[in-house]
C-alpha cells in the first residue's frame, strides 16, 4: 500500500504537534497540541474508512477526556518556574535511551511488509459490523472492561469524596 | 469462570452495600463469598474448559493460581478486618478489593492477550485508588501518584509490544500467537523480536524487576501497610501467573532469544532486592526490597521453563505470599502509631513470646530455612533452572539467598534485644492479626513437611 | 461537473443562510424580549427596525480591537475562531430537503450524507467547548476564566445525557445517517411520538449546549461580568455572539430532523405536486420547525429564570443521565418485545 499525499500531510502534522506537547513552555499550549495530534490521529481512521472509530476517537479523545484535562491544567495553573529542574546528565541520559529505543523499534518495523489497502467499498468499518464483533467474538473483554471501569469509578468517588472526622 | 462472575457480583453488592443499608453485612459475606469461590474452583478441577471464543482459558494452571490468590485474599482479609470498620470507605475499600481479585483471576486465566491487557488494567486502577486511599497522608497520596503514572507508562510499553505482536500474527490469541511463532520460526520479522522486548519490559516493570524497580519501595512504603499486604503477596502472585503463562504458552519457541535476558534480569534483581534490603532501617521498606528480591528468584522459574517450572513457580508464590502476610500482619498490628522502624520489634520475644515465634517462623520461611516452605520452594526453583542449564543463575541466587538470611536472622535477632525506654510500649498482637500468624506458621510448617503437594499438582 | 457546482451552491447557501439567520435571529430576540415585556423594541432603522442587525454588525466592525496586555494573544485570537468554525461545520450533514431533479439528474439537498451522520455532529459540538475554554483562559481574567469552566463542565456533563438520549433514538431507527432517519420519519411517523423522553432529554440538553437560558451560566452577566467574552470586544466579540445564534439555529434544525420529522409532513404525498414543488415546499416546512423552535429557545429564555450552578449540575448528573438510562433501557425492552424476542 502505498501511502497517499493526505497521509503525509496528517502524518507531519501528527508529529510536528507531538513534538510540540513535549516542547512547548506552557502547559495549556502542550494540551492544546495534544488536542491537535489526536485530532490529526482521528483523520488517520478516516484514511482507513473506519469513519465510526473516527467520530468515537473524536468524540472521546478530542471531546470528553482533553476537555477535563485542560480543565485541570487551567485550575491548576501551573507555571514554568514551579517545575523542578532535572539533572542535566539524566536528561542526557534519558535522551541517549530514548534515542535508541526510537532506533530499535525503527530497524525493527523498517522491513516489515505492508498489508493490501482495505477497499472503500469494504463495509467492515461499519456500525453494524463492529457492534457484531463486539458482541460476538470480543463479548467477554466488552462485558468485563465494564468491571474496570466501575473500579474507575468507586476510585474516584472514594478519593474524591470528602471524609467525615 | 462462574467463580469469577461471583466475585465481580460481591464487588458490586459491596460497592451497593452502603447505599442498600447492609454495610454490617459486608464482611461476612465477603468471606462466605470468597469461600464459596473456592469452592467453585476446587469443583472446576480438570476440567480444562475455554470460555467465550477462548478469551479466558481455565486449566489446571489457571484454577490453581486463581484458588490461590482467592485463599490469600480470604487470609488477608482475617487481619483488615479493623480496616473495614474503622474508615469511612469502607465499601468501596471492600470493592475494590474484590474488582482487584476480578482483574488478578483474569490476568492469570487469560487465553488472549485483550483479557490480559484488560485483567492488568482492573487490578492496577483499584490498586493506583488503593495506593492512594489513605488521603491525609502526604506519603500516600505520593505512592498511589508514583504508582499510577509508572504503571501507566508500563503499560504503554505493553501495549506497543502486543501492537507489534499482532501486526505480525494477526491475532490476540495466546494458542494463535503460538502457532504462527513455531511455523515461522525461520523468517520472523524483526518486529516480533521488538514486540517481545516491549512486553517484557512492562511485564518486568508490573512485577518490579530491577532495572524497573525504582517505583517499587517508595509505593510500598508509601500506601496503607495493609494495602502493601496486598500489592506484595495477591498482586504479586497473579502477576507472575500472567507473566509464565504469557512465555510459557506463546513464546517458550523463541526462548533461546530472551533467555539470557531474563536470566541476567533475574539475577540483578535479585542481587539489589537484598543488598538494599539489607540497608533499611524500616521494616515496611526492608520488605518492599526483600519483596523485589523474591520477584527475582520468581523469575527463575520463567528463565527455567521446563516441566517442573510451574509447579515450581506456584509452590514459591504460594510460600512467599502466606510468608510475607505474617510479616505484614505484625508489622501492621505493631506499627499502629507509624512506628515501622525494625528496632521497634525490641522485646518482641520477651513480651509476646508466642507471637515472636510466630513471626519467626515466618521470617524463616521467607529466607529458605528448612523445614520450611520457603526452603523447599527454593529447592524446587533452583533444581528446575540447574536442569535448565543456568547453573550461574542457581550460583547467584544462592549467594543473594545467603544476604537474605542476614536481614531476615536481623529482625529475628532485634527481637531478642531488651526494650529501651525510648520505644514505648509495644501494642499487643491479638485478634485477627494472631489468627493469621498462627495460620500462616501452620501453612508454612505444612507445605515446608508436604512440599509436593502443591508443587506436583500442576 | 454540474454534481460539484451544484454542491458549492448548496454549501455557499447553507453558510450565507446560516449567517443570514443568526443575524436576524438578534433582530428576533429583540423584538420577542419587547413583546415579553410590552415594550416596542428595535423600530429606529428601517421599517419596523429590520435594518438593526445590519446596523449592529457595522458597530461591531467598527469597534476598537482590543487584546489585553497580559493575554495570550495566539490563544486569544485563536478562541473565537475556533468558536465561529464549529459552528458552521455541523450544517453539512442536516438534509435540508428531498432531492432535486434537474435535467434528469437527482441532487440531494443535503451537502453530504456520512453514515455516521450524528456521531459527526456530536464529534464538532464536543470541540465547540474549546472556543469557549481557550478563550476563557487566553484572557488572563478571572472572571472569563470561571466562565470558561463553567461552561465546559456544563458542556462536558449535558453532552452524556445528550448522548444517551441520542442511543435510544438510534435503538428504535436503526441508523446513525440523518437523512435515514428523517426518510424513516415520513408522513407523520415522527420519532418525537416514539421517544418522548427522549425528545425532552435532547432538547434540555441541546439549550445546556447551546448556553441558553436556563443554562447560561458560562456567560452570566450578574456574576461574572461577561463570563468567557468579558475581555473580548468588536468582531471577535462578535464571532462568539454570532456563534451562539448559529449553534441555536443548527440544534433547532437537528431537532427538527431528528425527532419532528425533517423536510416531512403529513399528507405530503397527497398534495400532487411534482418531485422538485414537493421538495421545495418540504424544504420551507422545515425551516418553518426551525423557526418555531429558534422562537421556542427565545419564549424560554425570556420566561425562566437562570439555574443556580449546583442546581445545574443535580440536574444534569443526578436527573438527566439517570432517566436517559431509563429511557434506553425502556426502547430496548420495547424494541425486543415488538420484534417478538421477548417472552
Amino acid at each position: 500500500m502505498e501511502p497517499s499525499l493526505p497521509f503525509y500531510i496528517l502524518a507531519t502534522l501528527s508529529v510536528f504537534s507531538a513534538l510540540m506537547v513535549v516542547l512547548s513552555r506552557k502547559p495549556v499550549h502542550s494540551v492544546l497540541y495534544l488536542i491537535f495530534c489526536f485530532f490529526t490521529i482521528g483523520c488517520h481512521y478516516l484514511l482507513l474508512n473506519a469513519q465510526f472509530l473516527f467520530a468515537v476517537h473524536i468524540i472521546v479523545y478530542t471531546g470528553a477526556i482533553m476537555v477535563l484535562f485542560l480543565f485541570s491544567i487551567m485550575f491548576i495553573n501551573m507555571n514554568k518556574e514551579s517545575e523542578p529542574h532535572k539533572n542535566t546528565l539524566i536528561k542526557i541520559a534519558a535522551g541517549v535511551l530514548a534515542g535508541l529505543l526510537f532506533l530499535v523499534l525503527l530497524e525493527a518495523t523498517k522491513g516489515a511488509e505492508t498489508l493490501g489497502p482495505p477497499s472503500p467499498n469494504e463495509s467492515y468499518s461499519t456500525v453494524a459490523n463492529l457492534g457484531k464483533v463486539l458482541y460476538g467474538q470480543y463479548l467477554l473483554p466488552f462485558e468485563i472492561i465494564s468491571i474496570m471501569l466501575l473500579s474507575a469509578m468507586v476510585g474516584a468517588v472514594m478519593l474524591g469524596k470528602k471524609s467525615v472526622d | 469462570m462462574n467463580a469469577l462472575i461471583v466475585i465481580a457480583c460481591l464487588g458490586i453488592a459491596a460497592m451497593m452495600s452502603e447505599v442498600l443499608g447492609f454495610k454490617k453485612l459486608l464482611l461476612p459475606l465477603v468471606a462466605i463469598g470468597l469461600i464459596s469461590v473456592v469452592g467453585l474452583f476446587v469443583m472446576d478441577w480438570n476440567t480444562s474448559i475455554r470460555y467465550y471464543h477462548d478469551m479466558l482459558y481455565f486449566d489446571n494452571y489457571a484454577i490453581a493460581f486463581s484458588a490461590m490468590v482467592t485463599v490469600l485474599t480470604a487470609l488477608w482479609l482475617i487481619m483488615s478486618k479493623e480496616y473495614f470498620i474503622s474508615t469511612t470507605s469502607k465499601a468501596e475499600h471492600a470493592a475494590l478489593i474484590l474488582f482487584c481479585l476480578t482483574g488478578a483471576i483474569v490476568m492469570i486465566s487469560y487465553s488472549d492477550l485483550s483479557m490480559l491487557f484488560i485483567g492488568i488494567e482492573i487490578l492496577s486502577i483499584s490498586l493506583y485508588v488503593l495506593a492512594a486511599s489513605n488521603k491525609h497522608d502526604l506519603r500516600s497520596n505520593e505512592a498511589g501518584l508514583k504508582y499510577f503514572l509508572m504503571g501507566a507508562f508500563a503499560t504503554g510499553f505493553l501495549l506497543f509490544g502486543i501492537t507489534l505482536i499482532y501486526g505480525a500474527s494477526g491475532s490476540f490469541n495466546l494458542q494463535e500467537i503460538a502457532n504462527y511463532l513455531s511455523k515461522n520460526s525461520e523468517h520472523l520479522p524483526m518486529f516480533v523480536y521488538a514486540g517481545v522486548l516491549l512486553m517484557l519490559v512492562g511485564l518486568l516493570f508490573k512485577v518490579s524487576a530491577a532495572p524497573f524497580h525504582f517505583w517499587a519501595p517508595d509505593v510500598y512504603e508509601g500506601s496503607p501497610t495493609l494495602v502493601t499486604a496486598f500489592m506484595s503477596t495477591i498482586v504479586k502472585t497473579a502477576a507472575f501467573a500472567a507473566f509464565y503463562r504469557l512465555f510459557a504458552t506463546c513464546f517458550s519457541d523463541l526462548s533461546g532469544w530472551w533467555g539470557e535476558t531474563l536470566a541476567i534480569v533475574a539475577a540483578l534483581t535479585m542481587l539489589v532486592g537484598n543488598v538494599l534490603a539489607v540497608m533499611q532501617q524500616n521494616f515496611k521498606r526492608m520488605l518492599a526490597y526483600s519483596s523485589i528480591a523474591h520477584a527475582g528468584y520468581m523469575l527463575m522459574a520463567i528463565v527455567a521453563m521446563n516441566h517442573i517450572s510451574a509447579g515450581a513457580i506456584f509452590l514459591y508464590t504460594s510460600a512467599y505470599s502466606i510468608a510475607s502476610l505474617g510479616a505484614f500482619a505484625c508489622l501492621h498490628a505493631l506499627g499502629a502509631n507509624d512506628n515501622e522502624k525494625i528496632i521497634n520489634l525490641r522485646g518482641f520475644i520477651a513480651k509476646q513470646p508466642f507471637n515472636a515465634g510466630l513471626l519467626c517462623l515466618a521470617m524463616l520461611s521467607l529466607a529458605g530455612i528448612p523445614p520450611l516452605a520457603g526452603f523447599f520452594a527454593k529447592y524446587y526453583l533452583f533444581y528446575g533452572v540447574i536442569q535448565s542449564g543456568y547453573l550461574w543463575l542457581v550460583l547467584v541466587a544462592v549467594l543473594s539467598s545467603l544476604i537474605g538470611v542476614y536481614y531476615y536472622f536481623r529482625v529475628i535477632y532485634t527481637m531478642f534485644l531488651p526494650r529501651e525506654e525510648e520505644d514505648g510500649v509495644l501494642p499487643k498482637i491479638s485478634g485477627g492479626h494472631k489468627i493469621l500468624l498462627t495460620i500462616v506458621a501452620i501453612l508454612s510448617l505444612l507445605m515446608g513437611i508436604f512440599p509436593g503437594i502443591l508443587q506436583g499438582i500442576l | 461537473m454540474e454534481f460539484i457546482l451544484f454542491k458549492l451552491v448548496l454549501v455557499i447557501s447553507v453558510f450565507v443562510a446560516s449567517l443570514l439567520i443568526a443575524m436576524y435571529s438578534t433582530y428576533g430576540e429583540r423584538k420577542i424580549a419587547a413583546f415579553f415585556q410590552d415594550r416596542l423594541g428595535p423600530n429606529r432603522a428601517g421599517p419596523f427596525g429590520l435594518l438593526q442587525p445590519l446596523a449592529d454588525g457595522v458597530k461591531m466592525f467598527m469597534k476598537e480591537e482590543i487584546i489585553p496586555t497580559n493575554a495570550d494573544k495566539a490563544l486569544f485570537i485563536l478562541g473565537p475562531c475556533v468558536m465561529m468554525m464549529t459552528a458552521c461545520m455541523t450544517g453539512v450533514v442536516i438534509p435540508w430537503g428531498n432531492s432535486l431533479i434537474i435535467g434528469g439528474q437527482e441532487y440531494m439537498m443535503q451537502i453530504t450524507d456520512i453514515n455516521i451522520g450524528i456521531l459527526y455532529v456530536f464529534g464538532v459540538v464536543s470541540i465547540g467547548v474549546y472556543g469557549i475554554m481557550i478563550g476563557g483562559w487566553a484572557s488572563n481574567n478571572k472572571y472569563s476564566l470561571m466562565g470558561a469552566i463553567r461552561g465546559s463542565s456544563q458542556m462536558i456533563s449535558y453532552e452524556l445525557a445528550m448522548g444517551l438520549a441520542i442511543i435510544a433514538l438510534i435503538m428504535t431507527t436503526g441508523t446513525l445517517s440523518i437523512r435515514e432517519m428523517v426518510q424513516q420519519q415520513h408522513g407523520a411517523h415522527w420519532n418525537v411520538f416514539y421517544q418522548p423522553l427522549g425528545f425532552l432529554l435532547f432538547i434540555i440538553c441541546a439549550f445546556a449546549e447551546c448556553n441558553r437560558t436556563p443554562f447560561d451560566l458560562p456567560e452570566c452577566e450578574t456574576e461574572l461580568v461577561g463570563g468567557y467574552h468579558t475581555e473580548y470586544s468588536s468582531m471577535k466579540l462578535g464571532f462568539y455572539l454570532f456563534a451562539e445564534y448559529i449553534n441555536m439555529f443548527i440544534s433547532s434544525a437537528i431537532i427538527a430532523s431528528l425527532y419532528f420529522g425533517g423536510y416531512n409532513f403529513p399528507f405530503l404525498s397527497n398534495l400532487g405536486l411534482s418531485h422538485n414543488a414537493l421538495s421545495l415546499l418540504g424544504t420551507a416546512v422545515f425551516f418553518g420547525k426551525i423557526f418555531f423552535f429558534i422562537f421556542l429557545f427565545m419564549w424560554i429564555r425570556w420566561t425562566i429564570p437562570r439555574f443556580r450552578y449546583d442546581q445545574l449540575m443535580h440536574l444534569g448528573w443526578r436527573i438527566m443521565i439517570p432517566l436517559a438510562l431509563f429511557n434506553i433501557l425502556l426502547t430496548a425492552l420495547v424494541v425486543l418485545w415488538r420484534s417478538g424476542q421477548l417472552g
